[in-house]
């Protein structure tokens, strides 16, 4: 018996979700941190999306945000012109690197040694963690504002999608460009996965996949609107995207055939994410809500409880949960 | 018509009243090292670490017992840009971020009621 999806819908932020990214698995599960219009960046376990901290301390709208591997330190890209890192923990602000315009992405290196900053002053800068007073290592080059920077390559090549509608990879220790990438339109969103070096950008109303370390066309795939972000899954059975129309779509990826569209956000989608272990998959909306979808609907996961009907007589009699079978949006 | 999947329940929301990161979550106790960082650098033995943790509750109490002394008192802030203005302390919020006052003269005029964000703050004074 095929089952309706119900997302699960994270409410807090007051203002639209522009970005959003999972750590990796660890001991304590994985973790999920949301980057708000609002300025207050706000942590959550990553399977139930329940709220664990907020943040406090930019002073304008957080464009970017990520965490580490083991989600024990968390860096923000924002407005008030710097990206700050975070205890993850407890929550303290441990650095702030100022910048000379707004900061648009941040990622760490696999060791957390390292990070890497870009923003609208065009310029890829890298910070030492042990040594947050020395002068970053800076990287010219882009010719518009940077929107998303990310090591790949076990961090000896850097990515960075900009305005200027090129991709380009770098490498690191000659901080020189390796390849770059043209598009027609602006690269909305672009997303690396390390194990398989598959890299994810989307623009205009299109998805391409390419290889990470050589930028070679992997293949494309065109949606019904304007896509803002999109993911592939961890073992890359489908990938899922949004945009303007509000709507959440899944495809598989072999076939490139749409397999399912979501409505339920009430503006339009910024970011989608999946989860580091593929179950579910996150959004962030224009409506400053973050929801969480399902990747095989009906399997007990997190919060969602696959309830059979007979068992359902019997949970109404002893559960101290009631089981619901409706949810309203 | 497909039955919609079932859901224990929401996900939980932020707490109205603090920034949380829980300290008594298993994660916050197994990872978090003492907060005093001095010592994490350095070989500094279990008395020492005690020594320093009794100043720090003294600091934090006279800190504390500051905030109560200044309610309802005038205090006169110095902020960046050379901003210095005087206000009627109300209260401040738990994490210390924001200031609650009355009666705030600004060149523009007296703002009945207003918050100031601690981070602007460079010094602040008050007559006990």
């Amino acid at each position: 018996m095929a089952m309706r999806q119900t997302p699960l819908t994270c409410s807090g932020h007051t203002r639209p979700v522009v970005d959003l990214a999972f750590s990796g698995i660890t001991p304590y599960g994985y973790f999920l941190i949301s980057a708000c219009k609002d300025g207050k960046p706000m942590l959550r376990q990553g399977d139930t999306g329940d709220w664990i901290g907020t943040f406090l301390g930019h002073k304008g709208a957080v464009w970017g945000a990520t965490l580490n591997n083991d989600a024990t330190k968390a860096a923000t890209a924002a407005a008030d012109f710097t990206a700050k890192v975070w205890d993850a923990v407890s929550g303290d602000e441990v650095l702030t690197l100022s910048h000379k315009h707004i900061v648009k992405s941040v990622n760490f290196t696999l060791d957390s040694k390292h990070l890497l900053t870009g923003g609208n002053d065009k310029m890829l800068r890298i910070f030492d963690m042990i040594k947050p007073d020395a002068e970053p290592q800076e990287i010219a080059g882009h010719s518009g504002a940077i929107k998303k920077a990310l090591w790949c390559n076990n961090d000896k090549h850097i990515l960075s999608a900009a305005d200027d509608r090129t991709v380009r990879l770098w490498d690191r220790s000659s901080a020189e460009v390796v390849k770059s990438l043209s598009f027609e339109a602006s690269v909305s969103s672009m997303e690396y996965m390390p194990e398989e070096e598959i890299l994810v950008v989307t623009y205009g109303k299109t998805i391409s996949f390419f290889n990470a370390l050589s930028l070679d066309l992997i293949k494309t795939v065109d949606a019904p609107a304007s896509i803002h972000s999109a993911s592939l899954h961890p073992d890359k059975d489908f990938f899922v995207a949004g945009g303007d129309d509000f709507k959440i779509y899944k495809y598989d990826y072999s076939t490139k055939e749409e397999l399912e569209s979501y409505k339920g956000h009430f503006g339009p989608v910024h970011c989608v994410r999946f989860s580091p272990d593929g179950e579910l998959y996150a959004s962030g909306s224009e409506d400053g809500t973050l929801r969480l979808w399902q990747t095989v609907v009906g399997k007990t996961y997190g919060l969602w409880k696959c309830v059979l009907p007979e068992e359902l007589i019997s949970d109404i009699c002893d559960a101290s949960y009631p089981a619901t079978t409706e949810l309203k949006a | 018509m497909r039955t919609p999947m079932s859901v224990l329940r929401l996900p939980r929301g932020p707490d109205p009243n603090s920034r949380g990161f829980d300290p008594d979550s298993p994660r916050f106790i197994a990872l978090c090292s003492t907060t005093i960082s001095s010592s994490t650098d350095t070989e500094t033995d279990s008395v020492q670490i005690g020594e320093e943790q009794c100043a720090r509750s003294m600091l934090r109490e006279s800190f504390l017992r500051t905030l109560i002394a200044m309610t309802n008192k005038q205090v006169q802030f110095y902020m960046y840009e050379r901003v210095k203005v005087n206000a009627v302390f109300v209260a401040s919020d738990i994490d210390v971020l924001n200031f609650q006052v009355s009666d705030l003269q600004t060149p523009i005029g007296v703002q009945k009621e207003a918050l100031l964000r601690c981070q602007d703050v460079i010094l602040y004074s008050f007559d006990l």
